[in-house]
C-alpha cells in the first residue's frame, strides 16, 4: 500500500484526498499548524502539524523511510519549492508532485526535484478548451476513463521472461483477444514518449516496455494476470 | 371613409412581409452598422460627395457641358432619393396610426383622420429638424434652379461626408460633449471682441489713425489679434490702442489654449469609446468567433490555446491591467463589464459568438454573465468556470453548458498521476494533440458511404487508425455490448466487427491527424438537392 502525504490546506488538498480516500492509498495530511489539522481531521482524514523548515521532523513523518507519494499544495511558490528540495534530499524515490501558482515558479519546483507540476490554471484552460474544440472525445473520457463508468486506462510493464518479450505490436489484436484497446507502447530505451499502436513502424517488444492500454477493469485485470503467470512460469 | 382606408393600410404595412423585406433592406443598405451593403454605400456616397464639389471648382471657369449637368442632376437625384428613403426609415408611420388606432378602440372615442396625419406628419418632422437631415437638405436645395444664388452653398455637400465617416462623426460628437464648455468660452470670447473693438475705436479714432475709420476696422483688427494671426494691415499708433493690443494677445493665447484643452480633453473621453469601436469592427470582419469573459490565468490558457486552433475570440475584462496584457498579445480586447447585455450585443453574441467563455474568478460574476448570455442568446455553447464545488449546479441552473472547476480538475490530475503516469500522461499527451496526433470524433454523415457498413470491414489498421469506439443514440446498436451511457447517448467501447454504423453516429478514432483527415475526406455526407 503506497503512503502519501499531502502537505498544506487547501481545495486542492481536500480534492486529491477526497479522490483518493476510496483507494488503496494510506493518506496522511500535514499541515502547518493545529487548526489546519483538525480542518482536516475534522473531515476524517488522519492529520497532523509539523513544521516542514525542519528536516528531523519530516523524517518524523516517514519521508526517507516509507513514504512514497508527496504532494506539496501550500500557497506560497516558495514553501513549495523548499519542501521538494527538502524532501528529495532525504528520498532520491520519492514522488513529489506539487502545485504551482505562479508559471514561473513551474522549472524553479522541477529544479528543486519535482517530478510533476500541476498548474491549475493551465489545467482548467486546456479543459475548456477541450471542450469547445473536441466536445464529444472530452465528454467520453470525463465520463468514462476519468469518471463513475467501468472503463479504464492502465499502463502494463513487460517483466522479464514475459511471453510477450519479442512480439510485434501488431500481433497482439488485444481488442479481439482481450477487450483491450493498445494505445501505444512506451520503449524506455527511446526515451518517455508514447509510441502510437497505428501501424506506422513495426514496434517489437522487449523487457521493460509499457503498454498503455484501455478498457474495462476486468478487461485489464485478465491480462495483467496473464502477463504475470505466463512470465512466472 | 379616409380615416378607414388609412387604418386598412396601416395594418396592411404592418401585415405585409414584402414591405418589411424592403425596408429591412434599405435600413440595412443606410443605417445598419453591422451592414457590409452600407460600407459599400458609404463608399458609394462619399465619391458621388466628392465628385459632386470636383464639378463645383471645375465649374468655376469653365461652363459645364450637357454631360456635366446630366451627371449633376443625376447626383442630385441620387441625393434626394436618399434623403427620402432615410425619411420614411426615420420611423414606421403605420406603428403610429395602429397605436393611435387601438388607443381610440380602447378609449371607445372616434378616430380623427387628421389626427393621425398631423401624428405622421409630426413625426417626421421630427426628422427633418436632425442636424443630418438638415446637412441633407442643405446639400440637395442650392441644386434647384430659383436658387441658383445659393450655388456657393453646395459646399455643404461636404459636410455630407459626416454621415460615411465615424472619425468625422466622433469629432462632433466631441464638440457635442463639450458644449457647455465651448458656449462658456464663446460667450467670454464675445466680450474680448466687443470690449476690444470699442476700446480700440475709442483710443484709434480720436488719434487720427487712418486704418481705423469705423467701428468695423476695430472689429476686424481685435479678432485678428485674439486670433493671435495679425496680419499687420492695420496696427495701433495711441498708446492706450497697444496697451489693449496687448491685453488682446494675451487673452487669444487664453483662449486658444482654453479651447484646446476642452478638445484634448473631449477626445481624451471618447478615445475608450474610439478603441472599442475599432475592435468592435475588427470583429465583425469574422463570421465566427468565441467570446472569453476574463482574462485572468485561465482565460489567458483558453486564449492561448484558442490561438493555436487560428480560431478568432475576443476578451471581455474589467481589468484594464488585463485587457493591455491581452492586446500586447495581439488579442482583440474589450475593457467593459461582460455580464452587461449590451456589452455582450455589441460583442457579437447574438451574431458572429459561437461560444462563451464564462472564467473570472468571481463565481458570483460567473453566474451572473452565464445568466446573461443564455438570456440574449439561447443556442449558444456556455462553459463557465466554478471556483467552490457548490455553485456548480447555479452555473447549470444560470445555463451554462459545462461547467468546469479547476482545482478539482487539477485534483483529478495530480491523483491519476500517482496511479498510473505513463499512462496518464499518454491520455494527456493525446488529448493535447502532440505529435501532430490525436483522438477525434468523425460523423458519419447521412448518404455517406460509411453508412450501413461495418467497422470490421473498414479496417481501420490498414488506415493507421485506431478506433477507440462509438458515439451513437441509435437503437440498432443496443444489442451490443461494452455500452456505456453519456448523457442522452451510447459510448459503445471497443465495438465488434460486426457492429454496423448508421447516419449520426461518432467514430471515437486515434491516429496522424492527416490520417483522421484523409479519413474524413474519403466519407464525405452526401449534399441534398433542394
Amino acid at each position: 500500500m503506497k503512503r502519501i502525504a499531502i502537505f498544506g490546506y487547501s481545495i486542492m488538498s481536500v480534492a486529491v484526498m477526497t479522490r483518493l480516500r476510496d483507494d488503496k492509498y494510506q493518506l496522511l495530511f500535514v499541515g502547518q499548524d493545529e487548526q489546519e489539522a483538525m480542518l482536516m481531521a475534522d473531515q476524517g482524514f488522519t492529520s497532523q502539524a509539523i513544521d516542514f523548515r525542519n528536516d528531523d521532523e519530516l523524517k518524523a513523518i516517514g519521508i526517507g523511510r516509507d513514504i512514497d507519494v508527496i504532494f506539496c499544495f501550500f500557497p506560497a511558490d516558495s514553501d513549495n519549492v523548499f519542501l521538494t528540495i527538502s524532501a528529495r534530499a532525504l528520498d532520491a524515490n520519492l514522488t513529489i508532485i506539487a502545485v504551482v501558482d505562479d508559471p514561473e515558479s513551474a522549472d524553479k519546483l522541477l529544479a528543486a526535484g519535482a517530478d510533476k507540476i500541476i498548474d491549475p490554471h493551465e489545467i482548467c484552460g486546456r479543459k475548456a478548451h477541450e471542450m469547445l474544440a473536441r466536445a464529444d472525445i472530452s465528454t467520453i473520457l470525463d465520463n468514462t476513463v476519468f469518471g463513475q463508468h467501468d472503463l479504464n486506462m492502465a499502463q502494463i510493464e513487460i517483466p522479464p521472461g514475459s511471453f510477450l518479450q519479442n512480439q510485434a505490436v501488431s500481433g497482439l489484436k488485444l481488442n479481439a483477444h482481450h477487450n483491450l484497446i493498445l494505445l501505444g507502447v512506451v520503449d524506455k530505451e527511446l526515451g518517455n514518449g508514447l509510441h502510437l499502436a497505428i501501424g506506422e513502424q513495426e514496434h517489437w517488444l522487449a523487457e521493460g516496455d509499457v503498454l498503455v492500454v484501455l478498457g474495462t477493469a476486468a478487461g485489464i485485470r485478465a491480462f495483467k494476470e496473464e502477463v504475470a503467470r505466463v512470465s512466472g512460469g | 371613409m379616409p380615416a378607414r382606408l388609412l387604418v386598412y393600410l396601416a395594418y396592411f404595412l404592418a401585415s405585409s412581409t414584402h414591405y418589411q423585406h424592403t425596408k429591412q433592406f434599405f435600413y440595412d443598405l443606410l443605417e445598419n452598422p453591422n451592414s457590409r451593403m452600407k460600407a459599400y454605400f458609404d463608399v458609394f456616397m462619399i465619391c458621388l460627395v466628392m465628385a459632386s464639389v470636383f464639378l463645383l471648382i471645375y465649374e468655376v471657369d469653365t461652363p459645364l457641358t450637357r454631360m456635366d449637368m446630366l451627371f449633376e442632376q443625376a447626383i442630385v437625384a441620387i441625393f434626394i432619393l436618399e434623403y427620402l428613403l432615410r425619411a420614411w426609415l426615420y420611423n414606421d408611420c403605420h406603428k403610429v396610426i395602429i397605436g393611435y388606432h387601438e388607443h381610440t378602440q380602447y378609449l371607445k372615442i372616434p378616430f380623427r383622420f387628421t389626427k393621425a396625419l398631423g401624428m405622421v406628419v409630426s413625426k417626421k418632422i421630427d426628422y427633418l429638424f436632425t442636424p443630418l437631415a438638415i446637412i441633407d437638405l442643405l446639400a440637395i436645395l442650392p441644386s434647384y434652379r430659383p436658387l441658383r444664388i445659393l450655388r456657393v452653398f453646395l459646399i455643404f455637400r461636404l459636410f455630407k461626408l459626416l454621415r460615411y465617416f465615424d472619425s468625422i462623426k466622433l469629432f462632433t460628437e466631441v464638440l457635442a460633449s463639450k458644449r457647455f464648455e465651448l458656449f462658456t468660452l464663446l460667450i467670454f470670447l464675445s466680450f474680448v471682441v466687443m470690449i476690444g473693438s470699442t476700446a480700440i475705436y475709442l483710443f484709434e479714432k480720436p488719434s487720427g489713425n487712418p486704418q481705423v475709420k469705423e467701428l468695423f476696422d476695430a472689429a476686424y483688427f481685435t479678432i485678428v489679434t485674439v486670433s493671435t494671426v495679425g496680419y499687420g494691415d492695420i496696427t495701433p499708433h495711441s498708446t492706450g490702442g497697444r496697451l489693449v493690443a496687448m491685453s488682446l494677445i494675451l487673452s487669444g493665447l487664453g483662449v486658444f489654449s482654453f479651447l484646446t484643452s476642452i478638445l484634448v480633453s473631449g477626445f481624451n473621453e471618447k478615445m475608450h469609446v474610439m478603441r472599442e469601436n475599432r475592435t468592435y469592427s475588427e470583429l465583425k470582419r469574422h463570421a465566427h468567433y468565441v467570446i472569453i469573459c476574463g482574462f485572468g490565468r485561465v482565460g489567458e490558457h483558453i486564449a492561448t490555446q484558442l490561438a493555436k486552433d487560428r480560431l478568432h475570440f475576443v476578451i471581455i475584462d474589467t481589468d484594464e491591467k488585463n485587457v493591455q496584457e491581452a492586446k500586447q498579445r495581439g488579442y482583440l480586447a474589450i475593457q467593459a463589464d461582460a455580464s452587461k447585455n449590451d456589452v455582450l450585443r455589441n460583442a457579437g453574441i447574438n451574431n458572429g459568438a459561437t461560444a462563451v467563455f464564462c472564467t473570472t474568478g468571481n463565481d458570483v460574476v460567473n453566474v451572473y454573465i452565464t445568466l446573461s448570455s443564455r438570456y440574449l442568446n439561447p443556442d449558444i455553447r456556455i462553459i463557465s468556470r466554478a471556483n467552490q464545488e457548490h455553485n456548480v449546479n447555479k452555473l447549470y441552473q444560470a445555463g451554462a453548458n459545462d461547467v468546469i472547476q479547476p482545482f478539482a480538475i487539477a485534483a483529478m490530475v495530480a491523483a491519476e498521476y500517482i496511479g498510473q503516469p505513463v499512462a496518464f500522461e499518454a491520455i494527456q499527451g493525446i488529448l493535447r494533440q502532440e505529435n501532430q496526433s490525436g483522438m477525434e470524433a468523425v460523423a458519419v454523415l447521412p448518404g455517406s458511404a460509411l453508412v450501413d457498413k461495418s467497422t470490421g470491414e473498414l479496417d481501420f489498421a490498414q488506415r493507421k487508425l485506431i478506433l477507440i469506439g462509438v458515439i451513437s443514440s441509435h437503437v440498432a446498436h443496443q444489442r451490443h455490448k461494452n455500452r456505456y451511457r453519456v448523457n442522452q447517448q451510447h459510448f459503445y467501447f471497443n465495438p465488434a466487427p460486426h457492429f454496423v454504423l448508421q447516419a449520426g453516429d461518432l467514430l471515437v478514432l486515434l491516429g496522424r491527424n492527416v490520417s483522421i483527415g484523409h479519413f474524413r475526406s474519403q466519407f464525405p455526407g452526401k449534399k441534398h438537392r433542394p
